[in-house]
C-alpha cells in the first residue's frame, strides 16, 4: 500500500534514488529527500511508535522536527527523531522503548493501568515499607527511559568551527529570506540558518498553491543566490544564544560557534495540538504536518480527514487537501462566528461542510488503536463546553487539527528578549529586544506572508541601523490584521481522559486539574510536578496549552500566568558535537624523550609529565631505593625543569620580595641564595622556594612546579597594588633545570664549566653564573636532597646537550638519573616539607615549624597581620617526623592514614616512606602538639582494628648537623 | 500495585487534598518569619512545629516553592566529608532523609546508588583516604577502591579517559550515596509544615528588615509589615541580598553552577560517579537522564543564565569517562546560584543581629544537608542558641580566623 | 561566549581572562583590631549591584579593575589600577 502522491512542486524527494530501508525488520521503499517519517508514512506505516508512560501507538504528529513519539533507534545510536532523520539506503530502524515492537507492545497493558497512575502517582505510593522501594524503583527504572544506549559504541572525535558574521538570522521562511536579501544587499555578512534541509519555511508547505507566494519565494533565492556574502546553511539548528550573540550551531557533523554582531529571530511558530479524547491516536495531525506530507514528500496524509480549526490557516488547509485529492468530511470551525475571510467561501465551494462553533469530542480508533476509524464531533456551548449529547460521528481516517500556534521564542528568551500575550493574537509575542536582537515574522506575532516579508524588511532595515549601516529607510512595524490566528483555549474535557496535553510524557488534562487541586498552582510547579514539558520535545507541543489550562484553574490572565523559562538546547543535541575534539595541555620537559628512553615511570604531576623512577613498574621500590642510595654515595641527576623560574629585576626588587615573602632580602649578598616562604592574606602557606639574588637589582626565584603559574599571577597584582619598580618574567617554560647531587657531583661538574666549583669559592647556599658544557647556565647550591648538589639551569634547547654531557661526564662515578618519587624520599629523610603535599590549604607557618622563616619585625608582608593573630593562639597541630621500627609491617600505613589516641584523632600522616637509606620506614605526620616531641608514640590506624606504633623524632632524620651538603 | 493506588482507579474525584493550605493574608504579626520556600526554609518550618512547638510561623518566598537551589541542583546526598564537623553534621542528614519519606508520607524516590569520587592522582588518591578514613572513624561507610573494583562495578567507565585525562588511580566509595527527587523535598516539607501550623506564602518578596538596637523587630514585605523577633535567612544565592538588609557583611560570594540533563535512556548507570579533576559529577535519575553537573562558573555572578563553555567541557568531560556517549543527546542546561564560602563549610545559626539566623554558605553542597539543617536551625531558633551539630559553623569563625576546612580536601589534590 | 573589554589590548573572549575577585583597596593593618582584620580579610561585599573587581588578562599578563553589575552580568567599564582607585 503506497500514499505517494504524483510529483508536487517544489517535492524534497528525489525520485530518480529510490532507496531499500527497513522499520521494525520489515523492509520498504522511500526516496532521497525522505525522512523516516514521511517515508514509512507513505508505506502505510502509521504507527511509529509507542508514548512513553502508556506505551499508546503514535505516528506523525508535527512532522516540523519535534515528534518526540516517533523516536527510534538505528544501529548504536537512539532517540533519533524519525521526522528528522534522513533516509537513506539500508536503514535500519526500530522504535525505542517497546517491548516488542512499534505495532505490538506488550506494555500497552500500562494504558489499562492509567485511571490508577494519577499525576505524580509515584510521589504517594511505593515508598512504605522503606525495604520494598529499591524493588518498586528497580521495576520503574526498567519501564521508564526512551532508547538503550550501546556500551561498545565509540566514535572519533568531532571537529568544532568557529565563524563570525555581521548578522545572523535563524529561520529562512518568508521573513527571514527577505531579511536576509535585504541586508546582504547592503553588504552585510549575512549568516541565514534553517534546521530544515532547504529554505523556504512555510513557502514549501502552506503557500505551495499560492502563485504570488511561490513567484516571491524564487525570486528571494534567486537574489540570496547570487549574494556571495550570504551564507545559507541549511539543516542547521540554532541551539542556543549566550552572552555577547555567541552563538551554537548545530549540523550534522559538527558545532559551529558563532559570534554575530546582531541576531535576527524569524523562527517562526510551532503549531499546536487541541485537546480532545483520543487526540494522539495515529493519523490525527496538525494541519501543517499534513501539508508538510503532500508539498514536501509527496505523501497523501491521509483519505478523508476531518479538520478541526480555528482560523484561516485551517480554511487554507482544507481547499489544499481537497486539491490534493484527499475527501474532507468535515470541517469543525471551534469559533462561533467561523471564518471570516474568503477562504470559508472557497472551502464551500469545494462542497466541504463546514461546521461553526463544533469541536471534536473524542476520537474513535480500532485495531486497539493503531487505527483511526472516526471521530465524534459535537457543538460546543456559549462557554466553550462541548455538548456531546448533539454529536455527530465523522467516519475518518485522518484528522489535521489548525487551531493555534506557539512562538518559537526559545533563543529570544535566552537574548534577553521579554515577551507580552497578545489577545489580537492570542500568542505570546516579543515586546522587548535588547540591543542587537531583532525578531520578524511569524514568532512576532505575523501570519499572512506578504506581512512576513514585510516584517523580515523591517527588522533586517533596523539591524542595519544597529549595525551602523549608512542610509537605511526605516519600516514602520508591521501588524497582524483580522481575526486571531490561535484560539485561546482548545482545550476540551472528557469523562474519560486521554486527552493529552503533553504527548512526550502522556499528561492529560484531568492531571492538570488534579494538580492544581493538590496546589501545585505556578508554571513551574504544574512543569515540575506533572513533567508537562520536560520530554524530548521541550514543551514544544505542550507549554502553550498548560499555561492556558492553568490560567484558567487560577482565573488569571495568560500573561500573568506566564512562561516557564527557556533554556538551551532549541532540540536535542549530541555530547559528541558538543564534546568536539578535546585539547588537554600537557607539559613535558625538553627531557622528556630522554627520560622515556631510559625507561623513566612518567606519571602527571600537575599539567608536567614527569618520571617518577626508572626501571620496571614492578620494581618500584627496589628502583627508587638504588636510586636514593647512589645519591647518597656518589652522585645522582635529576630533571627539575617543572620548577617554576621566575626573575625579578629592576630597583624596588628587593623591596617587592620583602613584601612578598617573610623573610629578608634587602641586606641579602648578590651570588647567595635565602630560603623563600610566602602566605596570602589571611597567613596560609602559599609557595616556597630559593631565592638567588644576581646583583642588586636582579632576583631569580623558583617556585613550586603545581603553584607556580597562580603565584606568578598573584605576584604580578601585588607589583600594581604596590606600585613599585619591578619587572616580573616568568621562565619556566624557557629554561630547564638540572639537578647534580651527591658527593661526587663536584667532581663530575669541575671540568664541565667555567666556575670554580671549589668549596670556598661557590659555597653552599651560593648561585653563580658561568658556563655549563658551553652552554650559559645559572648554578645554585641547594640541598633539598640533603647532599652537596648543584641546581644548573639552563636555556631549554640547551638541556638534553647539558644533561647529556652531566650523564658521560658522571658514568665513572656511578651516576644515575633519578626520579621525582626518589627525590620525595630523599627530601623526606632531610626532613623538608611539600607545600601542597605536608600542607593543606589551611596550614599557616607555625604549623608546619616554619616560624624560623619569618622575619621577626619586619613592618609588612603579605599576611603578616593575619599570622600576628594565628600566632596568638595556642597551635593545634605540628608537623612532625617520625619513624617506623619496621618495615614488614601489614598493613604498612598510607599518606592521610589517621593518628589516634584512643578514639580520638590526633593526627594524619602527611609522608611516609617503607624504604629509606636509612633502612628504617619513616614519615611526617600533623600532630597534636602534646605528641610533637622526640619520643612521642603515634597510634597510625592502618585498618579497621588494626594500628602501627611510630616514634616521633626530631628531623632532619638523616645528616642532623647538615655537614654533607656543605 | 500498592495498594495505595488503588483509590486513584475507584473514585471519581481526584482523592487528594491540597499540599498546604491557601492562606490569603499575612498575620499582623508571627513568632518566626522564615525567608525562602526551598527546602531548607521548609524544613526549618517543620521542625519548628513538630520539634518545638512552634506554629505561628511564616515561610515567605519571592518565587514558588523550591524553585531556587532546591530545584536546581543534581541531588546527590552523601556524608563523605573531610572534617570530622562536617562529616558528622551530613551523616546526620543522612540518617534523616533515609526515613524522610516515611516520616512525611511522600515518596522522595530516595534511591542509594552508591557513590564515587574518582581520583585521577596519587595526590587525589591521598585526599579520598583521609576523607575515608575519617568517615570510618565516625561509623560512615566509606572506602578507599582501586581500579579493578570501579570496573567491576561501572563497567562502561573508561579509567584511562581515553588518554585524554590523568587516569583514575582509584577512588573514594561511599554506599549510602544517594539521589532523591529534589522538588518533592521541597513538597512534602511544606506539606508537613503546614500541618504543623506553619503559614507558607509564594510571590512574597522581603524588601527589607527592620532592626532596632541591633535586635529584629519585623520583616517589611512586598505584601505589607510583619512584626516578628526572629528571622531566618534561608534563600542561598540571594543571602548577600538579604544580609545587606540588616547590614552584616559575611564572606559570602555568589557563584552559578551549571548542570545539564540528557534525553531518558534505558538504566544503565547506577552508581553516582563524582571526579573533581575533571569537574563532573553524573548519575541516571529514575526516569532514565544522565544528569550531570560541573564545577562552579569562573566569576561571580548573581544570575542564573547558562553558557556554552559549560556545555561543552562538561560533554567532553562526560565522554572522557564514558566513551559511550558521543551520540546521546542532551536536552536541556541550566543553572543555579551558590553562595560560596572560603572554607567551603555553611555559615550556620546565630549571627550579631539579635533574632536573625543564617542559615547560608550552601555552596555546592546544600540538598544534601536539608533535613539536618532545618532541624538544627530550628533547634537555634527555639532556644536562641546553636545546635551543637553547627556550632563549628557560626558566623564568628571567620573574624577568629578559625576556618573549617572541607577546602582543605579540595587542595590538596593539586 | 562574554567579550571583556581589556584596557590594554581590547575586547577579548572572557576565556582569556582569569577572575581575581572583588576589589578591596588595601588595607593599613595597623589600624584594625584582629575581630576587624578578620573581617576585612574574609568578609566580602558580595550582594547584587555594581562592583569593582580584579580581572586579569592571561595572554598579556594584565591586571586591570572591571566595574561590573553581578545581577546582569554586565560591564560598565574597566580601566588599569592605580592608588587613587583606592580612594572611594
Amino acid at each position: 500500500m503506497t500514499s505517494r502522491l504524483p510529483p508536487q512542486p517544489g517535492e524534497w524527494i528525489d525520485r530518480e534514488q529510490p532507496l531499500d530501508f527497513q522499520f521494525e525488520g520489515v523492509s520498504y521503499q522511500g526516496y532521497t529527500g525522505d525522512v523516516l517519517s514521511s517515508a514509512l508514512w507513505a508505506n502505510g506505516v502509521h504507527v511509529l511508535g509507542r508514548s512513553f508512560k502508556y506505551h499508546r501507538p503514535r505516528g506523525i504528529y508535527s512532522l516540523a522536527n519535534h515528534d518526540a513519539n516517533a523516536l527510534v533507534s538505528v544501529g548504536s545510536r537512539t532517540n533519533l527523531r524519525a521526522d528528522c532523520l534522513p533516509l537513506e539506503a539500508g536503514l535500519q530502524a526500530s522504535a525505542v522503548n517497546t517491548l516488542g515492537s512499534a505495532s505490538r507492545d506488550y506494555l500497552a497493558i500500562m494504558d489499562r493501568f492509567s485511571r490508577f497512575l494519577p499525576v505524580g502517582f509515584y510521589y504517594k505510593a511505593f515508598h512504605t515499607p522503606r525495604r520494598l522501594f529499591p524493588f518498586y524503583e528497580k521495576q520503574m527504572r526498567k519501564v521508564a527511559g526512551l532508547g538503550k544506549i550501546d556500551p561498545q559504541y565509540r566514535e572519533g572525535p568531532t571537529g568544532k568551527q568557529y565563524d563570525f558574521c555581521d548578522l545572523l538570522i535563524v529561520g529562512a521562511g518568508p521573513a527571514g529570506l527577505s531579511a536576509a536579501v535585504d541586508a546582504g544587499e547592503r553588504g552585510l555578512r549575512v549568516i541565514l540558518v534553517d534546521e530544515n534541509p532547504h529554505p523556504g519555511g512555510s513557502f514549501t508547505w502552506q503557500w505551495q498553491r499560492n502563485a504570488e507566494a511561490q513567484e516571491r519565494y524564487k525570486k528571494l533565492l534567486d537574489r540570496l543566490h547570487a549574494l556571495e556574502n550570504i551564507d545559507l546553511r541549511p539543516g542547521t539548528i540554532a541551539g542556543g544564544v549566550y552572552s555577547d550573540y555567541w552563538v551554537a550551531l548545530f549540523d550534522q557533523h559538527r558545532l559551529t560557534k558563532l559570534r554575530a554582531s546582531a541576531v535576527l529571530i524569524a523562527s517562526g511558530c510551532f503549531e499546536q495540538p487541541a485537546v480532545f479524547q483520543n487526540n494522539d491516536a495515529p493519523g490525527i495531525m496538525l494541519g501543517s504536518a499534513a501539508q508538510r506530507l503532500i508539498h514536501r514528500y509527496a505523501v497523501q496524509p491521509f483519505t478523508r480527514g476531518v479538520i478541526l480549526g480555528a482560523n484561516s490557516d485551517a480554511y487554507r488547509l482544507a481547499s489544499d487537501l481537497a486539491a490534493n485529492g484527499i475527501d474532507v468530511t468535515a470541517l469543525c470551525d471551534l469559533r462561533p462566528e467561523g471564518e471570516p475571510s474568503t477562504a470559508h467561501a472557497q472551502v464551500e465551494a469545494t462542497g466541504i461542510p463546514v461546521y461553526r462553533g463544533f469541536t471534536i469530542y473524542q476520537a474513535e480508533t480500532r485495531r486497539r488503536g493503531k487505527q483511526l476509524a472516526g471521530v465524534i464531533a459535537c457543538p460546543l456551548d456559549r462557554k466553550g463546553e462541548p455538548q456531546p449529547q448533539a454529536g455527530l460521528t465523522l467516519p475518518c481516517d485522518g484528522v489535521a487539527v489548525s487551531v493555534g500556534w506557539a512562538p518559537d521564542g526559545g533563543l529570544l528568551y535566552q537574548a534577553g528578549a521579554r515577551f507580552q500575550y497578545k489577545t489580537e493574537v492570542e500568542q505570546f509575542v516579543p515586546n522587548s529586544l535588547p540591543a542587537g536582537l531583532f525578531a520578524a515574522g511569524r514568532v512576532n506575532g505575523i501570519f499572512s506572508w506578504p506581512d512576513q516579508c514585510r516584517d523580515g524588511l523591517r527588522a533586517a532595515r533596523e539591524a542595519a541601523v544597529y549595525l551602523g549601516q549608512p542610509g537605511v529607510t526605516e519600516l514602520d512595524s508591521v501588524t497582524h490584521q483580522g481575526p486571531s490566528p490561535s484560539h485561546p483555549y482548545p482545550i476540551f474535557s472528557h469523562p474519560g481522559k486521554h486527552n493529552f496535553v503533553d504527548f512526550d510524557e502522556d499528561i492529560h488534562l484531568a492531571d492538570f486539574k488534579n494538580a492544581h487541586q493538590e496546589g501545585y498552582d505556578n508554571i513551574e510547579l504544574v512543569k515540575r510536578f506533572t513533567t508537562v514539558g520536560m520530554g524530548p520535545s521541550q514543551g514544544k507541543l505542550s507549554n502553550m496549552n498548560a499555561i492556558r489550562i492553568l490560567a484558567r484553574h487560577n482565573r488569571a490572565t495568560i500573561q500573568a500566568t506566564g512562561t516557564t523559562t527557556s533554556r538551551p538546547f532549541q532540540h536535542p543535541v549530541p555530547l559528541g558535537h558538543l564534546a568536539g575534539r578535546r585539547f588537554h595541555p600537557l607539559r613535558r620537559t625538553p627531557l622528556d624523550a630522554w627520560h622515556r628512553q631510559a625507561g623513566g615511570q612518567m606519571a602527571h604531576a600537575g599539567s608536567w609529565l614527569r618520571p617518577e623512577y626508572y626501571g620496571p613498574a614492578d620494581q618500584r621500590d627496589q628502583s627508587i631505593l638504588s636510586e636514593a642510595n647512589q645519591v647518597r654515595q656518589t652522585v645522582g641527576l635529576i630533571d627539575v625543569s617543572t620548577l617554576g623560574k621566575l626573575q625579578i629585576t629592576g630597583p624596588d626588587a628587593a623591596e617587592f620580595l620583602e613584601r612578598i615573602y617573610t623573610g629578608r632580602f634587602h641586606k641579602q649578598p648578590t651570588e647567595r641564595l635565602r630560603y623563600g616562604l610566602a602566605c596570602d592574606e589571611t597567613g596560609t602557606v602559599l609557595e616556597d622556594g630559593v631565592i638567588a639574588r644576581l646583583a642588586d637589582d636582579h632576583f631569580y626565584v623558583t617556585a613550586t612546579s603545581g603553584g607556580s603559574g597562580a603565584f606568578y599571577r598573584e605576584l604580578l597584582r601585588w607589583r600594581q597594588i604596590f606600585q613599585l619598580n619591578v619587572q616580573i618574567s616568568n621562565l619556566t617554560g624557557q629554561l630547564a633545570a638540572i639537578n647534580l647531587a651527591g658527593p661526587e657531583s663536584r667532581n663530575v661538574l669541575k671540568d664541565l664549566t667555567s666556575i670554580d666549583v671549589a668549596g670556598d669559592a661557590f659555597p653552599y647556599l651560593g648561585v653563580r653564573r658561568g658556563t655549563v658544557a658551553g652552554v650559559a647556565a645559572t648554578l645554585m647550591r641547594v640541598g633539598f636532597v640533603g647532599e652537596l648538589g648543584y641546581e644548573i639551569h639552563v636555556p631549554a634547547s640547551s638541556a638534553l646537550h647539558v644533561w647529556e654531557v652531566l650523564a658521560d661526564a658522571g658514568r665513572p662515578f656511578g651516576l644515575k638519573p633519578f626520579g621525582v618519587e626518589t627525590q620525595r624520599l630523599l627530601r623526606l629523610e632531610k626532613g623538608h616539607l611539600i607545600v601542597g603535599h605536608d600542607t593543606d590549604a589551611l596550614t599557616h607557618p607555625a604549623e608546619a615549624d616554619l616560624n624560623w622563616a619569618i622575619a621577626k619585625n619586619k613592618p609588612f608582608f603579605v599576611g603578616s597581620r593575619s599570622l600576628e593573630i594565628l600566632q596568638q593562639r595556642p597551635l593545634t597541630r605540628q608537623l612532625v617526623g617520625f619513624r617506623l621500627a619496621d618495615a614488614d609491617v601489614t598493613p604498612f600505613p598510607k599518606e592521610c592514614h589517621l593518628i589516634f589516641d584512643g578514639d580520638t584523632i590526633v593526627g594524619r600522616v602527611t609522608s611516609i616512606a617503607r624504604y629509606s637509606t636509612l633502612k628504617h620506614p619513616l614519615g611526617m605526620a600533623f600532630v597534636q602538639p602534646r605528641l610533637a616531641s622526640p619520643g612521642s608514640q603515634l597510634h597510625i590506624r592502618t585498618a579497621p582494628g588494626k594500628s602501627v606504633v611510630g616514634e616521633v623524632c626530631s628531623l632532619p632524620f638523616y645528616d642532623p648537623e647538615n655537614l654533607r651538603q656543605q | 500495585m500498592p495498594h495505595r493506588l488503588l483509590k486513584f482507579g475507584f473514585s471519581d474525584h481526584h482523592p487528594e487534598p491540597r499540599m498546604f493550605r491557601e492562606v490569603s493574608q499575612l498575620k499582623p504579626e508571627y513568632d518566626a518569619v522564615i525567608i525562602g520556600g526551598g527546602g531548607h526554609g521548609l524544613a526549618a518550618a517543620y521542625y519548628l512545629g513538630k520539634d518545638h512547638g512552634i506554629s505561628n510561623v511564616a515561610v515567605l518566598e519571592q518565587g514558588y516553592l523550591g524553585g531556587g537551589g532546591t530545584g536546581r541542583n543534581t541531588a546527590i546526598v552523601r556524608s563523605n566529608y573531610l572534617t570530622p564537623e562536617g562529616a558528622r553534621f551530613y551523616q546526620a542528614s543522612v540518617e534523616l532523609f533515609q526515613d524522610l519519606s516515611r516520616e512525611l508520607d511522600y515518596n522522595l524516590f530516595y534511591s542509594e546508588r552508591g557513590h564515587f569520587t574518582l581520583a585521577h592522582s596519587p595526590a587525589s588518591l591521598r585526599t579520598q583516604r583521609w576523607r575515608a578514613e575519617v568517615n570510618q572513624h565516625l561509623g560512615i561507610d566509606s572506602q578507599v577502591v582501586y581500579p579493578d573494583f570501579i570496573q567491576s562495578q561501572i563497567p562502561q567507565i573508561d579509567l584511562t579517559c581515553g588518554g585524554h585525562q590523568p587516569p583514575i588511580h582509584g577512588a573514594l566509595f561511599h554506599p549510602p550515596g544517594a539521589i532523591a527527587r529534589h522538588d518533592a523535598v521541597a513538597w512534602a516539607y511544606a506539606r508537613g509544615a503546614d500541618r504543623y501550623g506553619a503559614e507558607i506564602h509564594q510571590q512574597t518578596a522581603v524588601t527589607d528588615i527592620e532592626v532596632r538596637d541591633g535586635a529584629v523587630i519585623g520583616v517589611h514585605t512586598d505584601r505589607g509589615y510583619i512584626k516578628t523577633r526572629k528571622v531566618l535567612s534561608a534563600v542561598a544565592g540571594w543571602t548577600t541580598h538579604i544580609t545587606k538588609m540588616v547590614g552584616l557583611t559575611t564572606p559570602l560570594v555568589i557563584y552559578p553552577l551549571q548542570a545539564m540533563v540528557t534525553e531518558p535512556l534505558k538504566p544503565w548507570l547506577n552508581h553516582i560517579v563524582v571526579s573533581a579533576s575533571l569537574h563532573v559529577y553524573v548519575s541516571q535519575s529514575s526516569r532514565g537522564e544522565l544528569v550531570a553537573g560541573a564545577s562552579l562558573d569562573p566569576y561571580e555572578l548573581i544570575s542564573s543564565r547558562s553558557t556554552l563553555d559549560f556545555a561543552e567541557s562538561m560533554s567532553g568531560h562526560l565522554i572522557d569517562l564514558f566513551p559511550c556517549l558521543p551520540q546521546v543527546n542532551v536536552l536541556r542546561q541550566w543553572a543555579g546560584m551558590c553562595d560560596m564560602t572560603p572554607d567551603f563549610s555553611p555559615i550556620m545559626g546565630l549571627t550579631p543581629i539579635s533574632g536573625f539566623y543564617l542559615d547560608s554558605g550552601w555552596g555546592t553542597w546544600g540538598f544534601k544537608a536539608t533535613p539536618i539543617s532545618g532541624k538544627t536551625m530550628a533547634f537555634t531558633l527555639a532556644n536562641n542558641r546553636d545546635h551543637d551539630l553547627i556550632k563549628a559553623f557560626n558566623l564568628s569563625r571567620f573574624e577568629r580566623c578559625e576556618l573549617v576546612g572541607e577546602k582543605g580536601a579540595a587542595s590538596v589534590g593539586h | 561566549m562574554k567579550i571583556l573589554n581589556c584596557p590594554l589590548n581590547g575586547p577579548r573572549p572572557i576565556q582569556e581572562f582569569h577572575y581575581g575577585g572583588e576589589f578591596h583597596p588595601p588595607l593599613d593593618p595597623a589600624e584594625l583590631n584582629d575581630a576587624d582584620w578578620g573581617q576585612e580579610v574574609h568578609h566580602r561585599h558580595g550582594e547584587p549591584g555594581v562592583k569593582r573587581e580584579w580581572w586579569y588578562h592571561t595572554a598579556s599578563g594584565t591586571w586591570f579593575i572591571a566595574e561590573r553589575d553581578n545581577l546582569k552580568d554586565h560591564v560598565i567599564q574597566t580601566y588599569l589600577y592605580t592608588p587613587e582607585c583606592g580612594n572611594d
